[in-house]
């Protein structure tokens, strides 16, 4: 009996063991999930309920030295075809829908085909991510009628986008540079910056707009959304949105004036040249491309950079399409997308002298007073036959020449006798004693600008005409290096190659007594909308310096102001009428020889001569003579330079007009016509 | 207080109370009543919490008003089982457990309505009715009943007597199917049987039929895939169908998140976003884990742990086998329908549609189980009479 009442209540006592158990599961499960591991699961409850838009924020403007806005922002209202939806629609819905667009389009002031709207959803340039753009600044009006129409439109978008903005059209469009779309590999070289980006974003692929991309990037704010289950926003957060901050401003050295006076008087000098009549034996003046750079010698600011042909940045706004792009950089067109200052590579011609005549100087092969006699062709020593005859251009004879007088006149001779002088000297001097003090001046090596792909032209050596030919025998005729090579290079011919922002660079080191500056490009970078808060600024930047004797530097600006001032000068006629006693201007001609082609006109001055504040370098292809081309472009802007005519006013599309007088009163009668006009009345200079 | 004790069964007869200190109304045992109205106060503010909507400002009460309904229901029914005594509701439990097959029957009829793949409610206007929820007690009342007139001695054949008792309910759920309710049922049955003196190895053998026939019941044809996935997706949550291992995964981030103090009331994120599916019937624990923590989440399991404790007691107490079985039925599935509940939202059992006691929104489930309470505390206060 005793145990027939005790069996139940021994298995109640089983029973509420095994409730017991199984409370102490839930309690440890429970302490496990809310106090060993909360943190991992409140992590993922945050990230389950919170989605993070990223908002865009407004790019930085560039303003010129002065402040004025070069570029800056605007919206426009594009209109998008998401790609992934489109391909979904069925036919006939997706053409009628296709077909409804584009009336819609054309009717609201955009006109526009069905064939185009395939053209542009097809075109392969768009990134597949994102929605691609069919339609660019198209009216307010339109967007209302799309967005309450959207049933009608499956997979179009209306959106308003910022923009760059190019109030002065094309200026200074090779400095500025584009922005385009982040690509892939932008995007992963980019993933660590603290303003972050993500596909579609816009970049700086170009120019300052590259260089600077980290400063003219706003901060991209962004708005974090509660969202439900379904991925819906439920509420906006506040305190994890945070705002886009705008990018800061860059401002650059160019003077937007200057720069544009350059641009204009670089189309000018080209459109003169390709007009002007040649003899029959030389090839006809293609006058096709160019470039103008203008610098302060001083600092190494870089006042105006001019390439020619030009391009439209504007072009790039919503994407440029591959036809277009192709066009700009194909060889017919002249590739406009270069910029010819840091990117074309130009036999310098007689503009090298200056620094043969240095190198000669410096190493003693040449004292400034020390004479030869040109009679207008130099013949290697013990080498016969015409391969050994090196002429003056049109084999003119100038006679007895010194240092000065070779530089004024531009005697090939007795630059030619330097280089043969080296050549020989090679065994005390070293086979290079040429090339070594012309690298000095920044030849040979990029200059450090801030701007991308940046050439370095070329210095040949015999070291490095040896090792070429080693590595493709067949390529190459010669592994040896001649007198005769010396000789051509000691003119600046013989594959010496130099880009226009080289030769300034130059120039503006020997003008400021031997500093060479890395050029800059941009002068400071502030906050946006605080001109006075200077986040960054760029201080000049030393390169290296050249030991330069004074008396000899003298001796060699002579011979350069002689070049625009005194009577047999190659530059002498076009600077006739300008203030040389108050503002003498250093320069030098070159008339450099290219195969096939005819002769790229080239022209470097500084000025003033005795305390030079203004580098002036001209380069243009297939246009003849430096004197005849080149140099009345140099005259024309140091005409400005030296205040004897008025600096040009830019007006809003980049046009520039002459100021009115300072009186106010326009003169009766006077055309307000372009500044560059003023090219015809210089006088044309002579030879090289 | 005077004229509600005058109605008690029993009382009026004794004529005053006042003299007679056996009287029923002086056994209630008010642990047990305060801990189910504490129970039932969280689940209604869990329910709301879970149903208010997102809109700030505005609160939809709709849900809040269905559940305070349900709870007035569930508090009557539980006063009129309370009162009855339980030795009557021997007479009734054939009636009763009859009346409860029926209904299954038709349930699983064109006459149901099915939600959630499972056909187990009858729609009656904007009443929702189940069944299966009703026949947990009518099986614990049959088995109790049957189980206390065997006595303690069962051999097999009463023993296959008991088991069908269950045995058509537990056909019929199967067939609708609900393996949850099942499930209960099964472990109800079980506790039963250990208490009412099956022999062990009676139990041993039952227990051996009941896993093969989950084992076949999961590589059966019988259950669809989702209640199957539902069933296995706590064993390895990074398999299965991808909603099953989602919700799972959602419903332990809502209790871990939750942290030692909880988010708050209406401030879970899980909870007022509707990350968790069924927030407010069968995952209901995760909104308490969110908003109230680990401090809340314990106490409403210390709650059901006197809530049990004291039904387990009142077994003890019981002055006969009728009443321990009944107490023991309640209790059994009491503390199954807990652990499977608040197990499956931690992921250490499997998911089955089963409500947490006096929490969850429900209408049947919520009157079911407030009329076993009424059970346990008619066996308590009788105790002595």
């Amino acid at each position: 009996m005793s145990q027939r009442i005790e069996s139940p209540r021994l298995r109640l006592g089983v029973l509420g063991i095994v409730a017991i158990a199984l409370f102490v599961a839930l309690f440890a499960r429970l302490w496990y999930l809310q106090v060993l591991s909360s943190e991992s699961y409140l992590e993922a409850a945050e990230a389950n309920r919170i989605r993070i838009v990223q908002v865009e924020a407004p790019r930085g403007r560039i303003l010129d030295r002065d402040g004025t806005v070069v570029v800056d922002n605007r919206v426009s209202i594009v209109v998008t075809v998401d790609r992934v939806r489109f391909a979904d629609l069925e036919e006939p819905e997706r053409m009628d829908m296709l077909r409804r667009l584009a009336d819609e389009l054309t009717r609201y002031g955009s006109p526009a085909t069905v064939d185009q709207l395939i053209d542009r959803v097809n075109d392969q340039r768009y990134s597949r991510y994102a929605p691609v753009p069919v339609a660019e600044d198209v009216t307010e009006e339109l967007k209302i009628y799309i967005e309450e129409h959207e049933a009608l439109f499956p997979s179009v978008a209306v959106e308003r986008v910022a923009v760059r903005r190019y109030p002065f059209g094309t200026r200074a469009a090779h400095v500025i540079g584009y922005v385009g779309e982040i690509n892939d590999e932008e995007l992963e070289e980019r993933q660590n910056k603290p303003k972050t980006y993500i596909r579609g974003n816009q970049i700086g692929k170009t120019g300052i707009e590259r260089i600077y991309e980290d400063d003219l990037r706003g901060m991209p704010g962004q708005t974090a959304f509660e969202v439900d289950a379904n991925g819906d926003p439920v509420r906006i957060l506040e305190d994890l949105s945070t705002p886009p901050i705008p990018g800061d401003d860059v401002w650059l050295t160019i003077d937007i004036e200057t720069q544009a006076l350059a641009e204009d008087l670089l189309a000018q000098a080209l459109e003169d040249a390709r007009n002007r009549r040649v003899s029959a034996n030389n090839l006809p003046n293609r006058g096709n491309a160019g470039s103008v750079v203008v610098t302060d010698p001083r600092n190494g600011e870089v006042l105006a950079m001019a390439s020619f042909p030009v391009y439209d940045p504007g072009d790039f706004i919503n994407g440029i399409s591959s036809k277009e792009y192709e066009y700009l950089t194909s060889k017919e067109a002249d590739a406009p997308i270069l910029n010819r200052a840091i990117q074309g590579e130009y036999a310098p011609g007689s503009t090298f002298k200056l620094f043969t005549g240095m190198a000669a100087m410096a190493s003693g092969l040449r004292t400034p007073d020390q004479t030869i006699n040109d009679t207008g062709a130099f013949t290697i020593e013990g080498c016969r036959g015409e391969q050994c005859r090196f002429r003056n251009a049109g084999s003119k004879a100038y006679g007895i020449v010194d240092m000065r007088r070779a530089m004024t006149v531009s005697s090939d001779v007795y630059f030619y006798s330097i280089g043969a002088d080296f050549w020989d000297a090679r065994g005390r001097l070293g086979e290079e004693a040429l090339q070594e003090v012309v690298r000095r001046f920044g030849f040979d090596q990029e200059t450090g600008v801030p701007l991308p792909s940046e050439q370095d032209g070329r210095l040949p050596t015999p070291q490095q005409r040896k090792e070429q030919y080693d590595a493709n025998p067949g390529l190459f005729a010669e592994r040896n290096w001649y007198t005769g090579d010396n000789v051509n290079m000691a003119i600046g011919q013989g594959d010496v190659a130099v880009t226009p922002l080289q030769l300034a660079n130059g120039y503006a080191t020997f003008a400021n007594g031997g500093t060479r500056y890395a050029p800059n490009i941009a002068l400071k970078v502030t906050r946006s909308g605080s001109p006075e808060t200077v986040k960054r600024s760029f201080e000049p930047r030393i390169n290296g310096r050249v030991d330069i004797d004074p008396t000899q530097r003298q001796a060699m600006i002579d011979g350069l102001v002689g070049v625009t001032t005194r009577e047999g000068g190659t530059a002498t006629s076009t600077f006739s009428d300008f203030p040389n006693d108050t503002f003498p201007v250093a320069g030098k001609t070159g008339t450099a020889q290219v195969n096939g082609k005819a002769d790229t006109a080239l022209f470097a001055a500084f000025g003033p001569a005795q305390d030079p504040r203004f580098q002036v370098t001209i380069v243009l292809e297939e246009s003849g003579f430096g004197g005849t081309a080149a140099a009345p472009v140099a005259r024309a802007l140091f005409d400005v330079f030296a205040g004897v005519a008025p600096m040009p006013e830019i007006q809003p599309g980049g046009a520039l007009v002459e100021p009115p007088p300072a009186d106010g009163e326009v003169e009766p009668g006077t055309d307000l016509e372009s500044p560059a006009s003023r090219l015809d009345q210089i006088a044309e200079g002579g030879a090289d | 207080m005077e004229s509600f004790a005058g109605r008690w069964p029993g009382t009026t007869r004794a004529g005053s109370m006042r003299r007679n200190p056996a009287a029923p109304w002086r056994h209630v045992d008010l642990l047990l009543l305060g801990s189910v109205v504490c129970i039932a106060l969280i689940g209604t503010l869990m329910v709301f919490s879970s149903t208010r909507g997102a809109e700030p400002g505005v609160a939809d009460t709709s849900i809040l008003e269905r559940h305070l309904t349900f709870l007035a229901a569930g508090g009557t029914v539980m006063a009129l089982v309370t009162m009855a005594d339980y030795r009557r509701f021997r007479d009734w439990a054939p009636i009763f457990y009859i009346g409860v097959c029926a209904l299954l029957l038709g349930v699983v009829s064109p006459l149901g309505s099915e939600v959630n793949g499972a056909q187990a409610w009858f729609q009656l206007g904007p009443i929702q009715l189940q069944p299966s929820e009703f026949a947990k007690i009518a099986v614990i009342l049959g088995l109790a009943s049957l189980g206390a007139h065997f006595g303690n001695d069962i051999d097999v054949r009463r023993l296959a007597v008991l088991l069908t008792v269950p045995g058509i309910p537990l056909v019929l759920i199967m067939l609708q199917p609900d393996p949850g309710t099942a499930i209960v049922m099964v472990a109800l049955t079980m506790g039963i049987l250990v208490v009412a003196g099956v022999r062990a190895k009676h139990i041993a053998a039952l227990s051996l039929v009941g896993l093969t026939a989950v084992v076949g019941l999961l590589s059966s044809g019988f259950l669809e895939d989702y209640q199957k996935d539902r069933l296995t997706v706590f064993l390895n949550p990074s398999a299965g169908l991808q909603a099953e291992a989602y919700n799972l995964n959602q419903s332990k981030i809502a209790i871990g998140s939750g942290g030692v103090l909880g988010k708050g009331l209406f401030n879970g994120t899980q909870t007022q976003l509707d990350i968790v599916p069924e927030q407010h019937t069968d995952f209901i624990f995760t909104a308490v884990g969110e908003e109230l923590g680990f401090v809340g989440a314990a106490t409403l399991l210390v709650l059901f742990a006197i809530v049990v404790w004291r039904v387990w007691r009142i077994a003890q107490l019981s002055r006969d086998q009728l009443g321990v079985l009944l107490c023991v039925g309640v209790l059994s599935m009491l503390v199954f329908q807990i652990f499977q509940n608040a197990g499956m939202t931690m992921g250490i059992m499997p998911i089955t549609g089963i409500p947490l006691p006096f929490v969850s929104y429900g209408g049947s489930s919520t009157i079911a189980l407030f009329a076993g309470v009424g059970l346990v505390q008619s066996v308590h206060m009788r105790r002595f009479t």
